[in-house]
């Protein structure tokens, strides 16, 4: 050592300051943007996923402690450590400690353990499944498209259908707040992932399996509308695929299934006598026609024929001519069959009908005379 | 062998320039072209993120007009990196390096050097040829079946297929590499040079050719059957048929999983390198350093599920703990790495400087993974932007810091001319601060929950996140013009480097820069892991 010891002290104490005022500036400058309040999940709202948020939150601390550890140690070195110009002769060649090595194994050996039980005993609480839920939906995802399947108690018998993902266009996926939900997911073509930001949860719906997961919103959640969307790359129409999860207080929730089943249950109305059926097909994720024309101010139909392969739904939703505005919303029909839809009338101008699963492909003209 | 080796070179003399080079064994003239070309993908995928970047600004399709050109983007940006840049680029360090540090005259067999090498253009131009026939694929770079097959909605025209082929390509031309490197390192020691006196890089490459040689006939096997699956109508992966979609998933990640280490082990023996050079010391816990990375490696294939946690079709609790064990080897790593600084003399050229950027933010990349080793946690955050910020703190803020500090260090030895300091250390700030602005705030919009690769977010939370990260990608663009006007600049008129600029310890720096076909005059004893140092200070091993 060629510095004599007040050097190296005043040097240290220099270095200490820096130190200090590197990480108290960085750290206020994080606090002051609000940039730590984001490094959280969003609000969690379902009982699972204040497990998780739980969980996130002592993964975080462990982190920060680590990070600031390891970053200060590395800042520390550069900062201290420093070649001075009286450094002539070189430092002390230590080659290494097994009594080092063997701290630095074994402590972060425990931490991480320690984690990875605490996962375990979360992991089995989010992902438990009841024999007896409260309500059975199941989802199938399809490009690009979620549709909700509100099922009996015992999951074996369909009620009704919502093919309306969105709560704007007034469906959604309606669920009860504070009561225990299972959700089947299925899938009739590509992997897809239903993912709700708010439920801190995402489950992959695999085509030819079944995945369930369950879930039950804080009670006090009742009223509130949360977007979700699919998380796994899907093709061209990915980002599009998003649906509303609503929630309504449980006795809301039962006259809702109880009206949506019986609405299911009754036969459609005989078209009204005059009015004339449209013939339209739909082909590898086309139209067969652009172009269609009806009068104004009279109700009419459409024969709707999917000739895709089953597993490709599509529908015929009538639009503003802007391609987005929804004035009738239809369900969508399966590969294979055919369906009849009625429409309202509407006033002459001009309109856009559309597939809303495929609208990127499947959209032509609506005339109205 | 060595008559092999030396008439190309001898015979250089009668040879235009050009010719030389596209028939060289040498590896040193291989190395610096895999290098170079792996430089120009890096470039090419990056043009691709920065596409990704500006259609991702502001809410809206303003940059592409459809989504499957979007989708186009990120998964050829994915694959173009991985493949074409990070890959072969630490195979291009270890190519030129590997047999100097070992006191080598070449690699054992040059003439599958050279066609591991001229697989890649191939593999690259077929690739990157489909934006020519029809789309490059869309299905993300892990291509997932039955998304990958052929469905009404998924890849349009050849795209797919060339992608797949052009892997295949690649995956071989890693296979001989891998081989390349083993061989060369069991048996083309010089005298001395015993298996625990190789350098920490040395040490790096050869558990990297391991798992190469494990791992990538795996992919290879998943690629063929997805060909066949789309072309011949094979039914490996499809559900309707009796295959299985998740299967796919197990075969892929099974490889793409030991890459990650692929890709970051090199990395890291080049910063064990750099770090004892510029503190001035050895490296600390030499030997714990190699069953650290033989650890990562070994525990590398049993983590490769921790992608599919959300698919509902995997033993969480095996996978988990074997994700956080992971994090144990990776933490003895760090904290040698400081010990090796603690108590040094530092000087900060820019190899230290950029050694010194990828433990700050390496270490980013290591903590965000515990997140994800999580199950409970990764359920929240899987297939958010928050693991696009985790990958990208350990390709950008961990193998990419160590390309540049690896480039800078061993520039002079590849060139005999030094880069400029300057402009060295004006590239890592701009870096520095782009990555960070790039890649930090998808944590938050990852969070926030913003899937990945969705071509557009209606979510106004997200957009400022967004923008600051859109920002960021120009700036390392931006950084990236000082560094290739350091290189025409240097390559003419930087300073002489000499034998040994850095005043380093392992053999390369024992010949002249750069060195001469045959590699090596003579050699020095070798008795340590530091025959250079042993050689200036008179001291024998320890």
């Amino acid at each position: 050592m060629s510095s004599s010891p007040r050097k190296r002290s005043t040097s240290a104490v220099r270095a200490i300051a820096l130190l200090v005022i590197v990480v108290a500036s960085f750290c206020a400058v994080f606090f002051y943007a609000g940039w730590w309040d984001a490094m959280f999940p969003v609000k969690a709202v379902t009982s699972q996923a204040h497990q998780v948020s739980e969980l996130y939150t002592v993964i975080m601390a462990v982190a920060t402690v680590v990070f600031l550890l390891v970053e200060g140690l590395i800042v520390w070195s550069i900062l201290r450590y420093r070649r001075r110009p009286e450094d002539t002769e070189l430092p002390p060649q230590i080659h290494g400690s097994n009594v080092l090595e063997v701290i630095w194994t074994v402590i972060p050996t425990a931490v991480v353990f320690v984690l990875f039980v605490m996962s375990l005993n979360t992991l089995n609480t989010v992902d438990a499944l009841s024999k007896t839920p409260d309500v059975q939906i199941r989802a199938v995802a399809g490009q690009f498209q979620w549709q909700f399947d509100y099922l009996t108690p015992d999951g074996k018998t369909k009620l009704f259908t919502e093919s309306t993902p969105l709560a704007a266009n007034g469906g959604g996926l309606v669920v009860p707040a504070g009561l225990n939900v299972q959700l089947s997911l299925t899938s009739p073509d590509v992997i897809h992932s239903f993912y709700v930001p708010r439920f801190l949860f995402k489950r992959d719906v695999n085509p030819g399996m079944v995945n369930r997961f369950e879930f039950t919103i804080d009670p006090t959640e009742a009223g509130q509308t949360y977007r979700g969307q699919c998380a796994e790359l899907c093709g061209i129409g990915h980002w599009t695929m998003q649906f509303d999860v609503v929630v309504k207080l449980p006795s809301d929730f039962a006259a809702y299934v109880k009206e949506r089943t019986a609405a299911a249950l009754v036969t459609p109305a005989p078209r009204p006598s005059g009015s004339v059926a449209l013939e339209l097909k739909a082909k590898d994720i086309q139209f067969d026609k652009k172009d269609v024309s009806v009068a104004a101010g009279q109700a009419f139909a459409i024969h709707f024929t999917n000739g895709d392969p089953a597993g490709l739904p599509h529908d015929v939703d009538i639009r503003q001519s802007d391609g987005r505005t929804v004035l009738q919303d239809k369900p969508t029909v399966d590969g294979g069959k055919d369906v009849t839809y009625d429409y309202t009338a509407l006033k002459a101008g001009t309109y856009t009908f559309i597939c809303s699963v495929h609208p990127q492909n499947m959209s032509g003209t609506l005339t109205v005379k | 062998m060595a008559t092999t080796t030396i008439a190309p070179a001898t015979a250089s003399t009668y040879r235009g320039g050009l010719y030389e080079w596209l028939t060289t064994t040498d590896h040193k003239k291989i190395g610096i072209m895999y290098v170079i070309s792996s430089f120009i993908f890096f470039l090419i995928g990056g043009l691709l993120a920065l596409g990704v970047r500006t259609e991702l600004a502001q809410p809206g399709l303003q940059f592409v007009s459809n989504e499957g050109i979007y989708n186009q983007l990120f998964t050829m940006h994915a694959t173009v990196m991985i493949f074409l840049f990070v890959i072969p680029m630490l195979a291009g360090f270890g190519n030129y390096v590997v047999p100097l540090m070992l006191g080598a005259p070449d690699m054992a067999f040059p003439r599958i050097n050279a066609l591991s090498l001229w697989l890649l253009p191939l593999g690259g131009i077929l690739l990157l040829s489909s934006f020519l026939l029809g789309g490059g694929a869309q299905a993300g770079w892990t291509s997932y079946p039955p998304l990958s097959e052929d469905r009404p909605l998924a890849s349009t025209g050849y795209g797919q297929d060339l992608w797949i082929v052009s892997l295949i390509l690649i995956g071989t031309s890693s296979i001989l590499g891998s081989i390349n490197f083993l061989v060369t390192i069991f048996k083309m020691r010089a005298p001395g040079m015993t298996l625990f006196r190789m350098p920490i890089l040395v040490w790096t490459v050869l558990v990297t050719s391991v798992l190469v040689l494990m791992a990538t006939p795996v992919i290879t096997s998943a690629l063929i059957m997805l060909f066949i699956d789309r072309n011949y109508g094979g039914h490996f992966f499809d559900p309707a048929t009796g295959g299985s979609a998740v299967l796919y998933q197990n075969i892929f990640w099974f490889y793409s999983h030991p890459a990650v280490y692929v890709m970051v082990l090199p990395a890291m023996g080049m910063i064990s390198e750099i770090l004892p050079v510029f503190s001035r010391k050895p490296l600390f816990g030499y030997k714990a350093f190699i069953f650290a990375t033989a650890g990562i490696g070994a525990l590398g294939f049993s983590v490769w599920a921790h992608h599919m946690f959300t698919t509902g079709a995997v033993f969480l609790p095996f996978f988990s703990l074997m994700t956080f064990l992971i994090a144990v080897p990776t933490g003895v790593k760090f904290f040698n790495w400081i010990a090796t600084m603690w108590r040094g003399q530092l000087t900060f050229s820019t190899p230290m400087i950029f050694a010194l950027g990828f433990l700050t933010m390496f270490l980013i990349g290591g903590i965000n993974g515990a997140f994800s080793a999580s199950v409970p946690v990764d359920f929240a955050l899987h297939d958010t932007y928050w693991v696009v910020a985790h990958l990208h703190y350990v390709l950008f803020g961990g193998s990419v810091m160590g390309v540049f500090a690896g480039l800078y260090y061993w520039f002079p030895k590849m060139f005999g001319r030094m880069l400029d300091e300057t402009l060295g250390k004006v590239q890592f700030i701009i870096m520095f601060i782009g990555l960070n602005l790039t890649f930090f705030p998808m944590h938050m919009v990852g969070l926030a929950g913003m899937p990945r690769r969705i071509a557009d977010y209606a979510n106004s939370g997200w957009t400022d996140l967004n923008l600051l990260a859109t920002i960021g990608g120009f700036t390392i663009a931006a950084s990236m013009l000082p560094f290739i006007w350091n290189v025409f600049v240097s390559l003419r008129s930087g300073k002489i480097a000499g034998d040994n600029p850095w005043e380093a310890n392992t053999l390369e720096w024992a010949t002249s820069s750069p060195p001469p076909p045959y590699n090596f005059d003579h050699l020095p004893e070798i008795r340590s892991e530091r025959p250079l140092f042993d050689l200036r200070h008179g001291k024998t091993g320890h």
